[in-house]
């Protein structure tokens, strides 16, 4: 237990802390670019899908910013841990932030009387945003390059202002049109991506 | 030495699989978005038609008629949309709030505010039927100073960034054309725009949204690539000046980003040109060139240069989060889809045509655009200063989060 707390540790402190910087920042001045006061269900819904949708982009993509170091890399792979805890560690780090950050958004809204069930929303929203930053885990994992991960991501966020005809249940934005039934989707893609992203890295680093 | 560079940059882009994503989601985006092919409608108009298209109004009684029907929408559905820093924030007031705001309408209209809900209700279902727009009325008397006043109280209700800011609504209301404007709307596309010019504007608008954000990610990966490639010594320590390195692969990025946005232009241009010739009617074979050169060139060169200065400065990839904040700030705080370009980084032309608008809103653009030439020019200054200072230093970085792993 020890050596992972001392491995989410070294990652927080070599790597990650300027994203979360950057996500606190994100939720801090989050009251200057959307309102969350008086909200009606589908008004709370685009809160989460438009804004806070960026909490998955920002926390997922940087997940393997270390191993951009090659030499980072061959050092964890001579390790006796296998990366792919590794990764998971990061991983379950991520996704207890994710959870908290939506929580600390719907309390904003409730807190400024808005309507809306919060369990669904939070459902919905957790499952979207996992997806969204699944992407990005995904395109980090696979290409190495975190510059690629993010630009999948906001690609693909890009894509549904408008496109979202295309991408079927996989699509975002469904709940601010009062569709709250595609999250197993969001959740099943997201699922599907962390775990190929983690078993491809893997193959990769194996040849 | 400095086309040697630059053709080894070019190789080293194509080499880039983010160069790739690139120009896929860019070929992909702005083909489904331009699929309208609005030029097929073009012909002269004739006398009688029912409908002419519309145009923008800056008749003062019109734009308050306009806006007061707007102010009336939104009182009605409870809901005020805001950008207030170019992001949408949805605004519901408070029972007093909108109860000012009720009071407001009244005080325009001269009407209560029962009354002018009836009416809208009843001119909604109008509009649906006849298909024209809502207008509220307006008090018999009521100057526009006075309503000029009344929308800023509106404005301190909803916050900044909202509708009822005065360059907002006087740019946004748009009115049926009669036959004699849009004839001479007609004769000045076929005239001033040659046809071709007019449809490229529009290309150029759809091409802009993408490119204030795609070349960021090619950007910020050019100038990490020698950090990724442990290489950053080496080059340090090559005669070739910082103004060298950083001006070749700056050229040789912005060539390679340009390549596939002046091949879609030419694409997409061809068979308008084709139809505006089989009509007999002149068109610039050249406004491939000619337009995105002045709208395209200069967003894709600032884009390119920020995330470049900001990427040798930090040895991050902040960029990313800076400029993609920019650009869709930008892109959400645009007050208007056709002109009112002050010095927002994506300039918008959502339309086929409007040549008369646009030729009076030209030095507008090329005040826009001299101003993102000479930003571009100061970010790659910077930069090579900062990559000249990194040198000296043997990779310390100005402005970077972490220290350096050593």
């Amino acid at each position: 237990m020890e050596k992972y707390v001392s491995l989410t540790v070294s990652f927080v402190k070599r790597h990650y802390y300027p994203h979360l910087l950057l996500l606190f920042l994100f939720v801090v001045f989050s009251g200057g670019f959307v309102s969350f006061k008086g909200l009606e269900r589908e008004q709370a819904a685009k809160v989460m899908e438009m804004y806070a949708a960026f909490t998955g982009i920002l926390l997922f993509t940087p997940l393997f910013m270390p191993e951009q170091d090659k030499e980072i890399w061959d050092l964890e792979r001579s390790k006796k841990m296998p990366l792919w805890k590794v990764y998971c560690i990061r991983l379950f780090l991520a996704l207890i932030i994710c959870f908290l950050v939506i929580m600390l958004f719907i309390g904003f809204m409730i807190r400024g009387g808005s309507t809306f069930e919060p369990f669904i929303l939070f459902r919905g929203a957790f499952c979207e945003i996992l997806f969204l930053g699944s992407i990005g885990f995904f395109g980090s994992a696979v290409t190495n390059q975190a510059v690629i991960g993010y630009m999948l991501a906001v690609i693909y966020f890009a894509l549904n202002n408008g496109g979202g005809r295309y991408l079927g249940n996989f699509a975002l934005f469904w709940m601010m049109r009062g569709e709250y039934g595609t999250w197993g989707y969001w959740l099943l893609g997201a699922a599907v991506l962390f775990v190929l992203g983690i078993i491809i890295r893997e193959k990769i680093a194996a040849k | 030495m400095f086309g040697v560079l630059y053709l080894k940059e070019c190789r080293q882009v194509l080499k880039s699989l983010v160069y790739y994503i690139f120009v896929v989601v860019f070929v992909f985006s702005v083909n489904s978005q331009m699929g309208g092919e609005s030029w097929r409608a073009l012909k002269e108009p004739q006398p009688g038609q029912v409908y002419y298209g519309r145009t923008l109004t800056k008749d003062e009684t019109l734009i308050m008629e306009g806006t007061l029907a707007n102010l009336m929408q939104d009182v009605y559905r409870g809901s005020f949309a805001t950008y207030p820093l170019g992001f949408y924030r949805g605004v519901t007031l408070t029972k007093a709030e909108r109860k000012q705001a009720e009071e407001i309408l009244e005080r325009c209209t001269g009407e209560k505010y029962e009354t002018l809900e009836k009416m809208f209700e009843q001119r909604t279902f109008e509009e649906a039927v006849a298909d024209t727009d809502f207008r509220a009325p307006v008090k018999e008397g009521f100057t526009y100073e006075e309503f000029e006043t009344a929308m800023e109280e509106v404005c301190g209700l909803v916050g900044k960034g909202s509708f009822y800011e005065k360059a907002n609504y006087e740019n946004n209301i748009y009115v049926p054309m009669t036959y004699k404007q849009a004839k001479e709307e007609f004769d000045a596309l076929c005239a001033k725009d040659l046809i071709t010019r007019g449809y490229m504007r529009l290309f150029c608008d759809y091409a802009g949204i993408f490119l204030a954000i795609l070349p960021i990610f090619v950007g910020v990966s050019r100038a990490l690539c020698d950090k990724r490639a442990k290489v950053q010594q080496v080059i340090f320590s090559k005669p070739a000046a910082g103004m060298v390195i950083v001006g070749s692969r700056y050229l040789a990025s912005l060539t390679m980003i340009s390549i596939p946005v002046f091949v879609m232009a030419f694409l997409l241009q061809y068979p308008c040109y084709e139809l505006a010739q089989s009509m007999g009617m002149q068109a610039d074979f050249f406004a491939f060139l000619k337009v995105p050169c002045l709208w395209i060139l200069p967003e894709i060169m600032v884009v390119l240069a920020l995330s470049f200065f900001i990427t040798e400065f930090t040895d991050s990839i902040l960029a990313v989060f800076i400029q993609t904040a920019w650009g869709i700030g930008s892109l959400f705080g645009a007050d208007t889809l056709v002109g009112n370009f002050g010095l927002k980084l994506v300039t918008r032309w959502n339309t086929f045509g409007q040549s008369m608008l646009y030729a009076s809103m030209e030095k507008e653009l090329l005040l826009n655009k001299g101003y993102y030439c000479l930003l571009t020019a100061v970010c790659i200054i910077l930069t090579v200063i900062v990559y000249e200072k990194k040198r000296k230093k043997g990779g310390a970085a100005y402005g970077k989060i972490c220290k350096p792993d050593r």
